[in-house]
């Protein structure tokens, strides 16, 4: 079994529509969508939901008011604030530490499961699974639930015998990203020729580099700005990345996000990176 | 005044929009917070070298091999798994650790002692004789941003208007970076995608109960649905930006986007009035 994931460090360059694309030109695969806080992928391959399950990313402090004592042992020692000066907890600021739950002298303070959010697998297409979910705003630990979205596909992957898994990142280099990450064997890393892509681009390079994955670049919206574009290019070739392709800004490409629809559906779009989808494989194939 | 700009997707343009906001208010004392620390691009809009950099840390514990009797109490304290008692050792995560600090006052030997443990640089950059840019960098590797992006905020806290450039999405990092604002723009796309993560960083930003409105990037024409969310939601759309691929073009390659679409500077100036009237 291998797993690609598409990251490109800033957000908007693309990754959705090319991940959505490729999935649709791969057939035969599972996909995930690791953007757990705002997952896109879901709007284009319009999955029929086959299974959701509750996330706990951990625990929440519950102060029971009439055992409290007021003695201010629990706010004393909480370092996120999280205890008001009447004494309740403000869900926000709790990170589940428990320190307030040891420490008080009445035990008044007892820690509960907090719900988080939700994972899903689903149907779309003709039968091929999906998985993605749904991280409540605000809540942290993102990485844990990017960790059991990508243990429910791997297990159906085996199971099912799919010896490809496709998955959509999340924008950035913190603990989604690095959580997705995890037993990748090829990072695709979708970048635009803007000097803030680039610059994102170099970041998350550099996480993959102490991660030891190996990667392929493709430049998205290529012909709106020529120079960086050659600069990412040359850059690329310095580092020994292969490139998977240069794809032009495409009006059909924003007209089939505006209504919803895989743009790879639509045969100028797909005959346009088909050859991209050969050197991804042919770079899967080498790793 | 402190506005946060925030978006649930990337790539809608806040950092334009933040940017531009410390380019058209001229007039006051202003800092410019990049508080999207995993991915900081305020800097490259503003050719200006970094004058001070600062170190963040946070605390991690330490153990003292020589006092530790391997009890095992600290890592049945830490609710995070950063703590592994072994026959002869103790091995310490820092990546799984919140600094929460029930390991040191629980240990009974008081062999844990907490150290720094970088997290992240803060660049300062002089952008004129009244503006400031704080620049949040996360070093690589490092899976907690929070703490970071506090660090960055809490400087020139004084400063007549603050501006405050947020990461995408709705998790922690976003809550740490909008907290504390008297305003919050949010920025989006008239896409299916625009839609769909607006209506959660909606919810996050009423959760932390600020006042809001809706900038509309790339509008073409239609705004039905983006109208009918605003209007359900009460954050009233505050401006357009048409979408001109000559502005994406000139944007890219680095050129002033307030010289490309000289409208952009009414707009932007009309964004912060109907802001400073909201909360007036």
């Amino acid at each position: 079994m291998k797993e690609i994931l598409f990251i490109s460090g800033k957000g908007g360059t693309g990754k959705t529509s090319l991940t959505a694309s490729f999935i649709h030109l791969a057939g035969n695969c599972i996909a995930c969508d690791y953007d757990v806080d705002a997952s896109n992928l879901p709007i284009l391959l319009k999955p029929e939901n086959v299974l959701t399950c509750a996330f706990s990313a951990g625990y929440g402090a519950r102060i029971d008011g009439e055992s409290c004592v007021s003695c201010g042992l629990c706010a004393v020692n909480c370092r996120f604030e999280a205890i008001s000066p009447d004494f309740q907890v403000i869900p926000l600021a709790c990170e589940g530490c428990g320190f307030c739950a040891k420490v008080c002298p009445v035990q008044a303070i007892s820690m509960h499961p907090r719900s988080s959010g939700h994972w899903f697998q689903g149907r779309f297409a003709e039968g091929q699974t999906m998985f993605y979910a749904d991280l409540r705003p605000g809540e942290e630990n993102s990485g844990k639930l990017v960790a059991q979205v990508k243990t429910a596909a791997r297990k159906t992957a085996a199971i099912d015998q799919c010896s490809l898994i496709i998955a959509d990142g999340p924008p950035g280099i913190g603990c989604a990203v690095i959580s997705s990450m995890v037993e990748v064997d090829l990072v695709v890393l979708v970048t635009e020729p803007s000097r803030s892509g680039f610059h994102d681009l170099e970041r998350v390079y550099q996480l993959m580099q102490l991660r030891g994955i190996k990667g392929i670049v493709i430049i998205n919206k290529y012909d709106l700005n020529p120079v960086i574009g050659r600069e990412i290019e040359d850059w690329a070739a310095e580092n020994g990345i292969a490139l998977a392709g240069k794809i032009p800004f495409s009006t059909l490409i924003a007209e089939s996000i505006a209504e919803a629809q895989i743009p790879a559906v639509h045969p100028e779009i797909r005959e346009m990176l088909f050859p991209v989808w050969e050197n991804i494989k042919e770079q899967l194939r080498l790793v | 005044m402190q506005i946060a700009v925030a978006s649930g997707k990337g790539g809608t343009g806040k950092t334009l929009l933040a940017t531009c906001l410390a380019k058209v208010l001229t007039n006051q004392q202003l800092v410019l917070v990049d508080a999207d620390v995993e991915e900081p691009n305020a800097a490259l809009a503003f050719s200006q070298p970094v004058r001070k950099t600062i170190t963040v840390t946070r605390l991690v514990p330490k153990i003292d091999p020589d006092k530790c009797t391997f009890c095992g109490i600290c890592g049945e304290v830490c609710q995070f798994n950063a703590l592994v008692t072994l026959q002869d050792r103790v091995l310490v995560f820092n990546e799984l650790c919140h600094s929460c600090g029930a390991c040191v006052f629980f240990c009974p030997l008081t062999s844990i002692s907490e150290t720094d443990h970088p997290i992240g640089v803060i660049e300062e950059t002089g952008l004129s004789e009244k503006a400031t840019l704080i620049t949040g960098r996360l070093v690589m590797g490092e899976a907690q941003s929070p703490p970071l992006i506090k660090a960055a905020k809490s400087l020139q806290a004084k400063a007549e208007v603050r501006i405050i450039d947020c990461p995408p999405g709705t998790t922690c990092a976003m809550i740490e970076a909008v907290k504390g604002s008297d305003y919050c723009l949010l920025v989006t796309e008239p896409t299916p995608f625009g839609m769909h993560d607006l209506e959660l960083s909606l919810e996050a930003v009423k959760m932390l109960g600020i006042p809001g409105g809706l900038i509309i990037n790339r509008w073409q024409a239609e705004d039905n649905e983006l109208a009918v969310l605003s209007l359900k939601s009460g954050f009233p759309i505050l401006a357009r930006i048409p979408f001109s691929l000559e502005l994406a073009q000139a944007y890219m390659q680095g050129q002033e986007p307030l010289q490309t679409m000289p409208e952009l500077r009414e707009i932007i100036t009309d964004i912060y009035h109907q802001v400073e009237e909201t909360l007036s």
